[in-house]
């Protein structure tokens, strides 16, 4: 998800803030305190459940089902989560929650609140989804999500401006143009190009990228008109990785070499922000903490990017941050879903989406380095995921994958996000393939980096 | 030599193991601390960590084996160890009834209570058998320092899961033995043993269980050495706080097991044994 431009409601989330911020004393309040938008925003959404008493149950099916695991969860340094269920089974009730997200319009939900129901179609995810889709028909063999993908990637198109950017937020809430959302639908028409050498999809995605270079300032970054807030975003590195590979697709060599040379320079505006004890700075997110969702997009952009520019000073800044975040899983077999200004602090909820997106960089970082304990916790944070992974329930229910764990934490509260079950499907995606090619290796000593 | 055991639980094979051979060598301990065997907190920990199935069916086996001495230990090549004249040490306090020292069950290795006993106990040193992670005040308590054997080579494969880290990382499969300080298996290497035979071992648990009984072998021999001023600690080189291993998946432990029949590490030169 961009920007936290789409409104959360305050909730249970909002109420015990202040029982769910670090153990250690915080440097600063930069979570705002319940405002009145925010909590008629709650409201709101509350009211959605009078109308909808069906959804009563089901929410509190969820929150106890939450508490009892909160209550029994014991973990322990020399244990982890391990489930029954396999990651073949999860992938496929993670893409049925995903089919059942499309939108007649023919985007995807951006969630399913368990107070409101489905939202609006939401361009970004709906963007970056494309590739999980294709991805997950290749190895599935279900034609489905290949249909989905080619319904999804012409509704995108319908939605882009003539400028060749992408709104924010919901579809038909803001007509204003997003770099970030239009750097993740990139990722999607990129992907959408390579299977179908549709040029309609080649020239949108060209547009894109243009738009996108054209916002792009001087030193690399992007900020001003169409960057959340106005500001400088580490996290758009995401936007940067999405330029690179539009290289590959443009036959003009000085064009090609613009959108590397652009992916590049924001590489180089993002790494200075890399801390020698693995913190990033600049994520920015004013008024909200540092949600580790944000923190795995600044990670997720620099390692991909790094990896396809042939940049290893890239490569090796991600490593610091990872293994400091894997050594934290590792220890407490947790990961705070927010941080305030450092990784020695924490908020006492799960960002299951941030945790799916880590176990994506670990795998990958497993796949560049050879270092077999970022499989190795890669595979504990799935399994971890496949258990949490909602199985019963109706529609936007089964297969869903929570903003927060619990479902009351304060990001995302009471949803199931589409994105969240993106991020875990290519966890998934990526473990099937890891793991198909170790047998391999067996014949000879696993490469460990030390 | 005065010295401590630190026992995670009362039937810790183990610590029974460790304390009567260092008493039949010679070092009768001074005294032993257990963590208490069931209490809330290890029940709770437990099910955590192993689920309510496996729970059962461990104090299952405890309960069945406590009434068939010959089923009582666990690990097969502890027997030598746990053998006295009339039959098999099953629990330390009956290791302690043997060999006349005190012991004594606390919740928690670092409280006060524990530090209070240990202090009167004034030992040179403290043998570490499990439980909790010991905290500076604990360590700073014996003149010479807390033992702790580790199951893999120091500083090539710290943390846990070293046997099997050290399969896939072909090292050298062996034990440690060296002073705890706060890092995990950070503190200075006494000396490093390389396992004899590390072919013949079909499963990691049979590994492991070797790896232990090397151990309890050798912790007598380095205290022997320790009293007699034959060998002196050493840091360890390249000791860096990202070189540290966790507990290994599933999946890779069957990888591990895998490659226990071809493991065929360099030899490590002599000197760098300790």
């Amino acid at each position: 998800m961009t920007d936290l431009s789409i409104e959360q409601p305050a909730t249970v989330g909002d109420r015990a803030k202040d029982s769910l911020r670090s153990q250690r004393t915080l440097p600063n309040g930069d979570i705002q305190d319940l405002t009145p938008s925010k909590l008629a925003r709650g409201l709101r959404e509350a009211g959605a459940l009078v109308r909808a008493p069906h959804r009563v149950l089901p929410l509190i099916h969820k929150l106890a089902s939450d508490m009892l695991h909160l209550t029994f969860a014991r973990p322990h340094l020399y244990s982890y989560s391990t489930t029954k269920r396999s990651s073949g089974e999860a992938l496929d009730r993670l893409l049925r929650w995903i089919y059942k997200a499309e939108r007649p319009d023919g985007g995807i939900a951006a969630y399913y609140s368990l107070l409101s129901g489905y939202s609006r179609s939401y361009p970004e995810v709906t963007g970056y989804i494309i590739p999980t889709l294709y991805e997950y028909a290749k190895t599935a063999g279900d034609r489905r999500a290949v249909h989905i993908a080619e319904r999804t990637t012409q509704w995108l198109l319908s939605v882009q401006t003539r400028e060749g950017a992408f709104p924010a937020g919901l579809h038909g809430s803001e007509a204003r143009p997003s770099v970030f959302n239009t750097g993740q639908i990139l990722h999607g028409l990129v992907r959408a190009y390579r299977e179908s050498h549709d040029l309609q999809i080649l020239n949108s995605a060209i547009a894109a990228g243009d738009w996108l270079i054209g916002m792009q300032q001087a030193d690399g970054s992007w900020s001003g008109l169409g960057a959340y807030q106005g500001t400088t975003h580490t996290y758009y590195s995401m936007v940067a990785w999405a330029l690179a590979p539009l290289s590959n697709l443009v036959d003009d060599r000085d064009t090609r070499e613009n959108y590397g040379a652009a992916a590049e320079r924001n590489i180089d505006w993002v790494l200075p922000h890399f801390r020698p004890d693995g913190w990033i700075d600049g994520i920015n997110l004013r008024g909200h903490p540092t949600y580790l969702h944000f923190i795995a997009y600044a990670l997720q952009g620099v390692l991909e990017c790094g990896v396809l520019r042939g940049r290893s000073d890239a490569i090796d800044a991600v490593k610091k941050p990872a293994w400091v975040l894997l050594r934290r899983f590792e220890t407490t077999k947790f990961l705070p879903g927010a941080f305030e200004g450092d990784f020695k602090t924490g908020h006492r909820f799960t960002c299951l989406t941030g945790n799916a997106q880590m176990s994506c960089v670990w795998l990958r970082l497993y796949e560049v380095t050879g270092d077999l304990r970022f499989l190795s916790a890669a595979l504990k944070m799935n399994e971890m995921l496949k258990e949490l992974l909602t199985v019963r329930g109706g529609k936007g229910i089964a297969g869903g994958v929570s903003g927060s764990f619990p479902i009351w934490g304060p990001y995302q509260p009471m949803r199931y996000i589409s994105w969240g079950c993106k991020f875990f499907a290519d966890a998934l995606l990526l473990e099937q393939r890891i793991a198909g090619s170790l047998p391999a290796l067996e014949s000879e000593a696993l490469p460990c980096a030390s | 030599m005065r010295i401590v055991i630190l026992a995670p639980s009362l039937y810790s094979e183990t610590a029974c193991a460790m304390a009567a051979h260092l008493a039949h060598s010679g070092y009768v301990p001074a005294g032993a601390i257990a963590l208490p065997t069931l209490d809330s907190n290890t029940l709770r920990r437990k099910l955590g960590q192993w689920g309510a199935g496996r729970v059962f069916g461990y104090a299952r086996g405890k309960l069945l084996a406590r009434e068939n001495a010959k089923a009582s230990v666990a690990n097969p090549y502890l027997t030598s160890f746990l053998r006295y004249e009339s039959g098999s040490f099953r629990s330390l306090r009956e290791v302690g009834q043997h060999y006349d020292f005190p012991i004594a069950i606390r919740r928690d290795q670092n409280d006060d209570r524990s530090i209070a006993l240990l202090s009167e106990w004034s030992p040179d040193l403290i043998v570490f058998t499990g439980g909790n992670i010991l905290r500076q005040p604990v360590l700073d308590v014996p003149r010479l320092g807390v033992l702790n054997v580790h199951l893999g080579f120091l500083p090539e494969v710290r943390g846990m899961s070293a046997p099997e880290w050290s399969l896939l990382k072909n090292v050298p499969l062996g034990i440690t033995i060296h002073y705890m300080d706060a890092g995990i298996d950070t503190g200075p290497v006494l000396k490093r043993f390389e396992l004899p035979n590390a072919q013949g071992y079909t499963s990691l648990v049979d590994l492991h269980n070797r790896l232990v009984a090397f151990g309890v072998e050798k912790i007598a021999e380095v205290v022997r050495a320790l009293a007699f001023g034959l060998i002196s600690a050493k840091q360890q080189s390249q000791v860096d706080r990202d070189n540290q291993f966790f507990v290994m998946h599933e999946l890779l432990q069957r990888r591990a097991a895998a490659c226990l029949s071809r493991h065929h590490p360099p030899a490590i030169p002599e000197v760098a044994r300790g």
